[in-house]
This record gives C-alpha cells, sequence and structure tokens, in this order.
C-alpha cells in the first residue's frame, strides 16, 4: 500500500519535471520559462519528497522531508523574483507576442525602485518637471529651521509637497513646519532644481561635520 | 515491478531528460539569467533525483544531500540575481 501510494507520487513528480524541463526549452522568452519551472520544481519536488516521507515513515525522515518542502516553498519565490526583477531591471527582453507590460516606466532607472501609477503618469503628464523625495541627512544645518527661514521656494525654486516624519505625513507644509533631520522632503521642481537643493542639502551637512572637527 | 525498479528504469531517466533539456537551455542562453535559470533548475532537478534514488536504494541518508543543494542553489541564484543587478547590462 505504501509503495503504491509512493510511487504514484514519485511518477506524478516525475511528470511535473519533465514539464518543467520542456517548459525551459520551449517557452518564448525568460519571464514565461521561470513561471513554467519554478512552480512546476516546486510541485515536482513536493510530490517526490512526500512519497519519502510516505515510504520510509520514519520520524526523522518525515521531519526532513516536511522541512525541505517548507524551505522550498519559502525560497523559490524568492529566488524567482529576485532574479526577474534583476533581469527586468537590465532589460531582458519580452517576447514580441506580449500585450501589456504593466511594469512598463515605474522602475526608476538610478535608484531601482518601483513606483506606483498615479505619480508615473502625472510625471509622463508634467514631462520636465521633477517629483522627488529628499531625506535630510542627519547632522544638516536646517536641521531646527522653519519652511519660512529656509525660502526653499524663493532660493531654489522648488515647493514642498509634503514632509514624510517616520510613518507621519505633513501635507501641503506651512511656512511654520520645522524640519528634522530624518525628514523626507516631497518636492516638485524642474530637474535642474531638483539638482540643487539636493546637492544644496548634502553639501551643508559635509560644512557641519568639518566645523565639528576644527571645534 | 516493485517500486525500486520503476524508480530506476522509468523515473530516473525521465528525470536525466528533464535536466538535459534544462543544460541545451543552459548552453543556448542566449542572455546570461536564462542560464542561471537554467542552472536552478537543474539543481531542482538534481535534488528530485537524488530524492527518488533515496527511496530506491533504501538510503534515507541521501535526504540530508538533497537538502544541502536545495540551499546552495537558492544562495547561488539570489547572489546571481544581486551581481546581475548590480553589473546593470545584459
Amino acid at each position: 500500500m505504501k509503495e503504491m501510494l509512493s510511487g504514484i507520487l514519485v511518477i506524478l513528480g516525475t511528470i511535473f519535471m519533465l514539464v518543467a524541463g520542456i517548459g525551459i526549452l520551449r517557452m518564448p522568452d525568460l519571464y514565461t520559462r521561470m513561471s513554467a519551472t519554478t512552480k512546476v520544481t516546486t510541485l515536482g519536488i513536493g510530490s517526490i519528497l512526500v512519497a519519502a516521507a510516505i515510504y520510509f515513515q520514519e520520524l526523522s525522515i518525515v521531519a526532513r522531508a516536511l522541512a525541505t518542502i517548507a524551505f522550498m516553498l519559502l525560497t523559490t519565490p524568492v529566488a524567482a523574483h529576485a532574479i526577474g526583477r534583476a533581469s527586468y531591471l537590465i532589460r531582458v527582453p519580452l517576447c514580441p507576442q506580449t500585450l501589456r507590460d504593466e511594469l512598463y516606466g515605474r522602475y526608476d532607472p538610478q535608484t531601482h525602485l518601483l513606483e506606483s501609477a498615479p505619480l508615473y503618469e502625472l510625471k509622463l503628464q508634467l514631462t520636465n518637471l521633477h517629483i522627488e523625495r529628499l531625506k535630510i541627512p542627519d547632522r544638516a544645518s536646517i536641521s531646527g529651521k522653519n519652511l519660512e527661514e529656509l525660502q526653499i521656494r524663493q532660493q531654489y525654486g522648488v515647493t514642498v509637497l509634503a514632509i514624510c516624519r517616520g510613518t507621519h505625513v505633513i501635507p501641503n507644509p506651512d511656512g511654520d513646519v520645522q524640519l528634522f533631520s530624518g525628514d523626507e522632503l516631497i518636492v516638485i521642481g524642474t530637474p535642474e532644481q531638483v539638482k540643487v537643493l539636493r546637492g544644496h542639502l548634502l553639501t551643508t551637512e559635509q560644512a557641519n561635520l568639518s566645523h565639528d572637527q576644527a571645534k | 515491478m516493485s517500486l525500486a525498479s520503476v524508480i530506476l528504469f522509468v523515473v530516473l531517466p525521465l528525470i536525466g531528460l528533464a535536466i538535459a533539456l534544462a543544460f541545451v537551455r543552459f548552453v543556448w542562453g542566449p542572455t546570461l539569467p536564462d542560464r542561471v535559470v537554467a542552472l536552478d533548475l537543474i539543481g531542482a532537478l538534481g535534488i528530485g533525483m537524488i530524492t527518488a534514488y533515496a527511496i530506491a536504494s533504501n538510503l534515507p541518508m541521501l535526504l540530508d544531500v538533497a537538502i544541502v543543494i536545495a540551499l546552495l542553489s537558492f544562495l547561488g541564484t539570489v547572489a546571481f540575481a544581486r551581481y546581475l543587478e548590480r553589473r546593470g547590462k545584459l
């Protein structure tokens, strides 16, 4: 009986594994190949390991088989996601029959961060504008000052849309809102203006450091 | 037909065929991620093969080898993914 059951499971697993081999050869692009191989191998290895657990019927073997199944179920999606994301970022081509690429343009090519749709579509409409999160570094000289003193719009032409402080968000901040190190400013301006502001945040930090060392 | 002979004469050759197909993709490419995925699949098929052989030969300690291969192939794939992303080109 147990031989029968584990034999059926082993043959089932073998069929899955053969399908994975055919899939990786026949599928048209990397992403479809991955979808074929990862799902099918998880199922295939899973059924062969369950077959081993049924066949040996010892506590230590069953525990080992179940632990391996749990490990595979945890790691296979992670590995597949890591390799798929890296492949998408280095532009491995999709197959020509692809109808819809929902990730298109949503990865920031510099930071490799994924953006949700609304901000991306807003960026498409405002072609010459740049919306960016700027983090105020530790020991920045602007820390503790409020927006009215800093005059960011007058000096840099950049508007602060919101301030993120931890999980708390201050939308459309007034002039009397103080800034602290670790806050994130969400700013809008031309790419050059935002770049100048970002450079200014960094240089004040370095100036501060050398000032401290001089003391 | 006993379970051992089914595994030895049917299951292992079929998994071997799957490994051969994955190896064709490994050699063919055409991109490096394709090869990484093929290598990952070869590792996974190896785990299945070792487990099936453990049943056929009644050697349960071979399951430990399967666990080690699962761990190594996961680490290898993640390391390759990181390397590919940092290299930044096809």
